[in-house]
C-alpha cells in the first residue's frame, strides 16, 4: 500500500510531464511559413525564377540541417507577375490566409512598394532581395515605427552607383553611355550613377533608355557608337541585353561593356558573344570570390545544372539565411524579436558578412561586403574588381 | 561611320523582319479568315529548335529552317484541323483560343528549357562598305522576306494559288466548285505557322531566345497585316519595310521610348483613312 502511495504520484507526474513534453512537441514541430514573391511568369520571369530557385535552395539547406529552431521551413510561393497589384493582393494573401511568419520578395522595385504596406500592417518581417529603389528604405528611415519590419539584404541604388563608379574610376576612362530598359531602378541607377561618375570627372556622353515592346535595338546601338563612349553601361538585367550586345557587336564597336548583371552574367550565354573587346558583368557574389561563395555556386549549379549568374539567383538565398539566423538569434517567431536580432547581429552569408544600418539597408560598399565584377573571356570569367581579389 | 545612313540600313532590315513574319500573318487572315494570335508562339519555337540544334553541335542554319518548319507544319496542320476550323465562325473564340495555344507553349518552353534567356552565336559583320556595316542576320532577314513574299506571290497568281485565292474571295464558289476548302484552311494554317518558325530558326542567332520572345514580332507583323491590307504581297513588304525605318529613325532622332508612339500613331491614322487597308481594296456596292 505504502509503495502505491508514492508509485502513484510519481506515475501521475510522469503522464502530465510526458502529456505537456508531447504538447510542446507538437507546437515546436509546426513548420515555420515563409512567404515568397516573385514574378514566376510574364516578362520577368526569368529574374523571378532564377529568384524562386535560390530561395528554395536556403529551405532545402536549412531544412536539411535540421531546420531553424528544430522546425521545417515550409515555403509559401506566389507569383506577382512582375505587376504591382498582383504583388500586393499576394502579399495580403499569405500573410491574411496563409498565415507566413514573414515575407521574402519582392523582385521589381514597384512590386516591392506595393507589398512593404502589407507587410507593415500585417507586422510581418519582409527581407528585400533585390528591390533596389530608396522609397523602400526612406520608409524605414521617416517612420520608423510602422516601418521597421522591412530590411533590404540587396544594394540601393546610391550603393549600387558607388560600386559602379568605383570599378570605372579605376579603369581611368573620361566618357560614358548608359543604356538601359524604361522601368523605374533603370532611371534611378543613371541618374545616381551620373551623380557618382561626376565627382570622379566621368561625364555621360549618351544616356537612354528603350521600351521592352519595341526596343529599336540597332538605333539605339548606332547612337551609342557614334557619340564614342570609353565604356558603355548596360542597366537591363534581362534578355534583352543579351540582344543588344549583340547589335552594338555587329555594328563593329569596340568599347567595353558594363553590364550591371542578370543575362550577362549567365557562363551560357556569355559563351555566344563575341570577346572582341571586353565584357564585364557585375554581381554580388561569384565562385572563387570566396569560400562561401563558392561552396554556394556548386551547390547551385548541383542542384540545377548550371552556375549562378550572382545576383537576383544569389542575394534570395542570403535574404532567406539572414532570416533563418535572425529567428535563431531571435529564440523565437516573434516579429519584432526577429527585427531586433536583424538590426543588432553581422550576418555572414555568400556575398559577404551583413549588417544593416538605421533604415535597414544592408551595408555595402565595405570590405565585408561588396559587389564583385568579371570580365568575361574565352576561358571563362575572371574577378577584376575589387582589386584585393582581382586575379 | 555614317550614323543616319546606318539607321536607314537597319530600319530596312528591322522591317523586313517584320514582313517576314506578315507574310503566314496575311494567308491566315486571308484564307482561314481568322485571327491567330498563336503566330508569335510558332516564331519562338523555330528560335528554340534552331538553339537545340546547336547545342548539338549542328549550327547550319538551313537545317535548323527545314526542321522548325516541318515540326510547325504538323503542330499548325493539328492546330489548324482540331480548333481552329471547327470554331472559326466565331471569331472572339478564335482570338481567344490562339491565345491560350500560345501561352500555353510559353509555359511548357519555360518548363522545358527554363525562363532564363538562351543563346546562339551571331558571328561577326556580314561586310562594312564605306563605314557602313551590313549586318549579317538584317542581310539574311531581308532575303528571306523577300524570297519568301515573291514566292508567295509566285504561287498565288500560278494555277495551284487559284484555290487559295477563290477560297479568299468566296468560300462558298469554291465549295460549289469541288474544293475540298476545309483541308486547303488547315493546310494553309499550318504552312503559316511553318513560314513562322522557318523565320524564328533563321534569325534565332541574331535574338536572345526566350520563351516569350513572339510576342513583339507578332504584335508588329499583325499591325503590317491589318494596316496594308492582304491581298498585296509586295504591299505588306513595303508597309513593313517603311515601319521599320520610322521605327528606327524616330528612335535615332528622338528616343527610343518614341518608336513605338510613332510607329502606332502612324498606324491609327492610317486606318482611320484607309480602314480597308493601306492597299486594300474597297468592296463595290452590291445594290
Amino acid at each position: 500500500m505504502r509503495r502505491l502511495v508514492i508509485f502513484l504520484p510519481v506515475a501521475i507526474l510522469a503522464l502530465l510531464l510526458s502529456c505537456l513534453a508531447s504538447w510542446a512537441g507538437s507546437e515546436n514541430a509546426e513548420p515555420i511559413r515563409i512567404g515568397v514573391l516573385a514574378p514566376l511568369s510574364g516578362p520577368f520571369a526569368s529574374g523571378g525564377s532564377a529568384f524562386l530557385q535560390a530561395v528554395t535552395l536556403a529551405a532545402e539547406q536549412a531544412n536539411s540541417q535540421g531546420g531553424v529552431l528544430g522546425r521545417h521551413v515550409d515555403l509559401v510561393v506566389a507569383d506577382t507577375q512582375g505587376r504591382v497589384d498582383i504583388a500586393r493582393s499576394e502579399a495580403l494573401r499569405l500573410t491574411s490566409q496563409e498565415k507566413v511568419f514573414a515575407l521574402v520578395g519582392a523582385y521589381l522595385s514597384e512590386e516591392t512598394v506595393g507589398v512593404i504596406e502589407v507587410a507593415a500592417a500585417s507586422r510581418s518581417v519582409l527581407v528585400v532581395p533585390v528591390a533596389a529603389t530608396a522609397e523602400i528604405t526612406d520608409h524605414v528611415r521617416k517612420k520608423y515605427e510602422r516601418y521597421r519590419y522591412i530590411f533590404r539584404v540587396g544594394y540601393s541604388i546610391p550603393q549600387w552607383a558607388g560600386m559602379v563608379a568605383d570599378f570605372l574610376g579605376g579603369l581611368r576612362i573620361a566618357r560614358y553611355a548608359y543604356v538601359g530598359a524604361g522601368i523605374r531602378w533603370n532611371r534611378e541607377l543613371a541618374k545616381a550613377l551620373r551623380q557618382a561618375l561626376a565627382r570622379k570627372g566621368i561625364v555621360p556622353v549618351y544616356e537612354t533608355f528603350y521600351s521592352p515592346r519595341n526596343p529599336a535595338f540597332e538605333a539605339v546601338a548606332v547612337a551609342v557608337m557614334a557619340r564614342s563612349p570609353e565604356v558603355l553601361v548596360l542597366g537591363d538585367p534581362g534578355g534583352n541585353s543579351v540582344e543588344f550586345v549583340k547589335r552594338v557587336r555587329e555594328g563593329g564597336a569596340l568599347f567595353p561593356i558594363l553590364s550591371v548583371g542578370g543575362a550577362l552574367g549567365d557562363a551560357r550565354v556569355a559563351a555566344t558573344l563575341p570577346l572582341s573587346a571586353p565584357l564585364y558583368a557585375q554581381a554580388a557574389a561569384w565562385k572563387g570570390a570566396s569560400a562561401a561563395a563558392t561552396r554556394y555556386a556548386e551547390a547551385f549549379e548541383r542542384r540545377y545544372g548550371y552556375p549562378p549568374v550572382g545576383y537576383s539567383d544569389t542575394l534570395p538565398y542570403d535574404a532567406a539565411m539572414l532570416l533563418f539566423s535572425a529567428i535563431r538569434a531571435a529564440g523565437r517567431t516573434d516579429s519584432d524579436a526577429v527585427v531586433t536580432a536583424l538590426e543588432n547581429g553581422a550576418f555572414p552569408a555568400v556575398a559577404g558578412t551583413y549588417r544593416f544600418d538605421t533604415s535597414h539597408q544592408a551595408t555595402w560598399g565595405t570590405p565585408e561586403l561588396h559587389g564583385i565584377v568579371i570580365r568575361w573571356e574565352t576561358e571563362g570569367a575572371r574577378i577584376v574588381y575589387p582589386d584585393s581579389q582581382a586575379r | 561611320m555614317h550614323p543616319f545612313a546606318q539607321v536607314l540600313l537597319d530600319g530596312i532590315f528591322t522591317g523586313s523582319t517584320y514582313a517576314l513574319m506578315a507574310a503566314g500573318l496575311a494567308l491566315i487572315l486571308g484564307v482561314v479568315k481568322v485571327v491567330n494570335l498563336s503566330h508569335g508562339a510558332f516564331f519562338s519555337l523555330g528560335a528554340y529548335v534552331a538553339y537545340l540544334l546547336s547545342v548539338q553541335g549542328v549550327s547550319h542554319p538551313a537545317v535548323a529552317v527545314v526542321l522548325a518548319g516541318v515540326i510547325a507544319f504538323a503542330f499548325g496542320v493539328f492546330l489548324g484541323k482540331s480548333f481552329i476550323n471547327p470554331v472559326r465562325s466565331h471569331p472572339f473564340s478564335v482570338a481567344v483560343g490562339s491565345l491560350g495555344f500560345a501561352i500555353l507553349f510559353e509555359q511548357a518552353a519555360q518548363m522545358l528549357w527554363g525562363p532564363h534567356p538562351v543563346s546562339i552565336g551571331a558571328g561577326p559583320p556580314w561586310a562594312a562598305v564605306s563605314g557602313i556595316f551590313v549586318r549579317r542576320w538584317g542581310a539574311v532577314s531581308l532575303a528571306a522576306s523577300v524570297g519568301i513574299l515573291a514566292a508567295l506571290a509566285l504561287f498565288l497568281s500560278s494555277r495551284w494559288g487559284l484555290p487559295l485565292k477563290l477560297i479568299a474571295e468566296d468560300e462558298e464558289i469554291a465549295e460549289s466548285a469541288g474544293m475540298d476548302v476545309e483541308k486547303i484552311r488547315y493546310l494553309t494554317f499550318g504552312f503559316a505557322s511553318a513560314t513562322a518558325a522557318a523565320a524564328g530558326a533563321l534569325l534565332a542567332p541574331a535574338t536572345s531566345i526566350t520563351p516569350t520572345m513572339g510576342r513583339v514580332p507578332l504584335i508588329l507583323s499583325l499591325i503590317v497585316v491589318i494596316a496594308s491590307g492582304m491581298e498585296n504581297v509586295l504591299a505588306i513588304f513595303l508597309l513593313a519595310v517603311g515601319l521599320g525605318l520610322l521605327s528606327n529613325i524616330s528612335a535615332y532622332l528622338l528616343a527610343p521610348q518614341w518608336s513605338y508612339v510613332s510607329l502606332l500613331t502612324v498606324i491609327c491614322l492610317l486606318l482611320l483613312l484607309r480602314p480597308e487597308g493601306l492597299f486594300g481594296t474597297v468592296p463595290g456596292r452590291d445594290y
